[in-house]
């Protein structure tokens, strides 16, 4: 299978009917936990409108690393094709956007044989809606260096111990590498997914978030001087140390003090020192959506469903899916 | 008709009548008017006999909208005439346009000839109508000064055009609308509920930080006293491989669980089993329980499942 190392873009003639590769291979076995890291393959069934395309590559962006960033797919290519590639690859999650009906799903399926959990997308806005919207979006280098951190919340809640919720969890958890944390290092967490269940609705909110550390107690002018380097304007001040000590007003956005601090276990970087007390604070980035659970199927997008939402109303739609395999 | 040697420039004249088949207008005609009828009169130059040979061609092709063509060009040298109080750019109009009237009045000649023979009732027929159009007062109508007397078709057409053009922009818009249905533009993005989830979040991360900072602190102060350490060490790790070797793939429980018992305070365990609210974080507590670690031997735990709690639903394939 050494045709696989080629670059991407070599593919183009003869690669037409098989998705091209990654360009380099990350490491397969993550050499701290021992266990498998898991890859996984984002991609799209069917034609999707313009936004839908859009929300593609975000949930592309946001997998990184370890996801084929520019994967390309043709009309042609089936749901085997991938299969065929991602076993060689170590690929071991795809995430399948679709357009039925124009209803966008999102499809979370383990391969090679693995549960398909089907989602309904109610709702979803951009990442480029989201970063328009801020005042000042953020988006650091190797914001994409290292894999998120996912945050579930809300799928125990009333002690119920309902399946396809603790199915939902331990998917979702396992689509991201785990960390150990004696080892981790804390500059290495930068991004969070969140995943909110409303149990009412019954809908998942999705959030995705970086991280950004800021040092508490410490006046905002020093600690802009510190990070940004750049010489203040002493004009209006008789002497330093009216700048050092001015009282300055706290922002709108100062985050709640006691519960966002944490005291770090090593350096992050200049301003941000072990064990003083930084606040956490995360900015949006990423896609957002608001899903809901609508079939669990026991194989790849086939077999027998474990769950539906709405009952059996759904033998119109099986039919359509078996074209694609 | 004699050749001016420069037909563009005029001056205010009185008519001299140089043709004697033209009526006489018993109101003394205005300066642009004068201007225009001697205009007329002139042979035009030789370019503009190029222009009239070309457009005879051309005009020949359309015989249908032969009507309306003259009237819009009435109309139109009826709007550009009054509205330039310059004679030369009047005269220039009114030239082409009479060239142009002359062409279609003269069916089958298509030279400068036949244009110019016909200069004169052209001419006439452009007189009377102008002086029509001036006496006529201006009705303050929506569709903007209408000269001509076809005004009846000019506003079917107008209302027909308007019709398709609603059709077209409501089919686009609902195109459009469903092309983006579920995508939500964000109107306000900070608002409670936002809020409520980036405290969530927020927290999660406060947790971790602090798991790990337990943790790695407490590791480096052990590490002096290696015996220990190294033996708990051993034991998380055997713990943590030896489900994995049966397995494809599965969590790394982190060397989380024996400091559980010794070095985090168990009020950390406990907190999470009351919080079932809060579900784990990646080096989670939740698959420390033994009912979920089987849980990536995926077909067994998909069976046990399905029999347990959901009826199999033995449908052929899966939506679309």
């Amino acid at each position: 299978m050494a045709r696989f190392k080629h670059n991407a873009r070599r593919n183009k003639k003869w690669g037409s009917a098989k998705p091209p590769v990654l360009k380099k291979q990350p490491p397969s076995v993550d050499h701290v936990t021992g266990s498998k890291i898991p890859k996984s393959f984002v991609f799209a069934r069917g034609k999707l409108p313009g936004p839908l395309k859009q929300l593609e590559l975000d949930l592309r962006k946001m997998m990184l690393p370890y996801t084929a960033l520019k994967l390309k797919e043709k009309k042609r290519n089936t749901l085997k094709d991938f299969l065929n590639v991602a076993g060689p690859m170590g690929v071991t999650h795809f995430l399948i956007l679709s357009n039925p009906k124009s209803v966008p799903h999102l499809r979370v399926a383990r391969t090679p044989q693995g549960p398909t959990l089907t989602f309904e997308i109610h709702e979803y806005a951009l990442a480029a809606d989201i970063a328009r919207s801020q005042s000042r979006p953020r988006c650091p280098q190797d914001l994409f260096k290292n894999s998120p951190l996912i945050v579930l919340s809300g799928f125990g809640a009333g002690g119920q111990h309902l399946k396809h919720l603790e199915l939902m969890t331990i998917m979702f958890q396992n689509i991201f590498p785990t960390i150990d944390i004696n080892t981790v290092k804390l500059a290495s967490c930068q991004r969070i997914v969140l995943l909110n269940y409303n149990s009412e609705e019954k809908l998942i909110d999705f959030r995705h978030y970086s991280v950004r550390l800021q040092p508490v107690g410490v006046s905002r002018r020093i600690r802009k001087l510190v990070q940004n380097h750049q010489v203040p304007d002493l004009r209006n001040l008789q002497d330093v140390s009216d700048f050092v000590t001015k009282a300055g007003y706290g922002s709108e956005s100062e985050p709640d003090e006691e519960a966002a601090t944490v005291s770090l276990a090593s350096d992050l970087d200049r301003v941000n020192r072990a064990s003083t007390k930084s606040a956490v604070r995360l900015q949006e980035i990423g896609p957002r959506m608001s899903l809901r659970l609508v079939k669990i199927e026991e194989g790849l997008c086939s077999g027998g469903v474990i769950f539906t939402e709405f009952g059996k109303g759904d033998g119109e739609a099986n039919t359509a899916e078996g074209e694609e395999d | 008709m004699q050749a001016d040697p420069n037909p563009m420039k005029r001056k205010r004249k009185p008519i001299k009548s140089k043709n004697p088949k033209k009526k006489k207008t018993t109101t003394k005609p205005s300066g642009a008017m004068a201007a225009v009828a001697e205009a007329k009169r002139r042979k035009p130059s030789k370019r503009m006999l190029k222009l009239f040979k070309k457009r005879a061609q051309n005009y020949h092709s359309d015989s249908d909208d032969d009507d309306e063509e003259e009237v819009v060009e009435e109309g139109r040298r009826g709007e550009a005439t009054p509205s330039d109080g310059n004679d030369e750019d009047g005269s220039a109009d009114s030239e082409r346009g009479g060239g142009s009237e002359g062409d279609d009045e003269g069916d089958g000649e298509g030279g400068h000839r036949g244009g110019i023979t016909r200069f004169d009732e052209g001419c006439r027929a452009f007189r009377v109508a102008f002086s029509k159009i001036m006496k006529r007062k201006l009705p303050n109508d929506a569709l903007g000064p209408m000269l001509s007397a076809h005004k009846k078709l000019v506003v079917e057409k107008l209302v027909e055009e308007e019709a398709e053009h609603k059709a077209k922009g409501e089919a686009k818009k609902e195109k459009i609308l469903a092309l983006e249905k579920g995508h939500v533009k964000l109107a306000n993005f900070l608002d409670a509920k936002e809020k409520s989830l980036i405290k969530i979040a927020t927290k999660g991360v406060v947790r971790l930080f602090n798991e790990v900072s337990k943790a790695q602190i407490s590791q480096r102060g052990l590490n002096p006293s290696r015996t220990k350490v190294a033996k708990e060490l051993a034991k998380q790790r055997k713990r943590t491989f030896s489900p994995e070797l049966k397995k494809s793939s599965t969590q790394g429980h982190g060397d989380h669980l024996p400091f559980n018992s010794s070095k985090l305070s168990n009020s950390v365990e406990k907190e999470n089993d009351d919080e079932l609210g809060w579900a784990p974080l990646r080096d989670s507590y939740m698959l420390t329980s033994s009912k979920l670690k089987d849980w990536d031997k995926m077909p067994d735990p998909a069976a046990s499942v399905g029999q347990d709690v959901f009826p199999m639903e033995s449908s052929s394939s899966d939506e679309e």
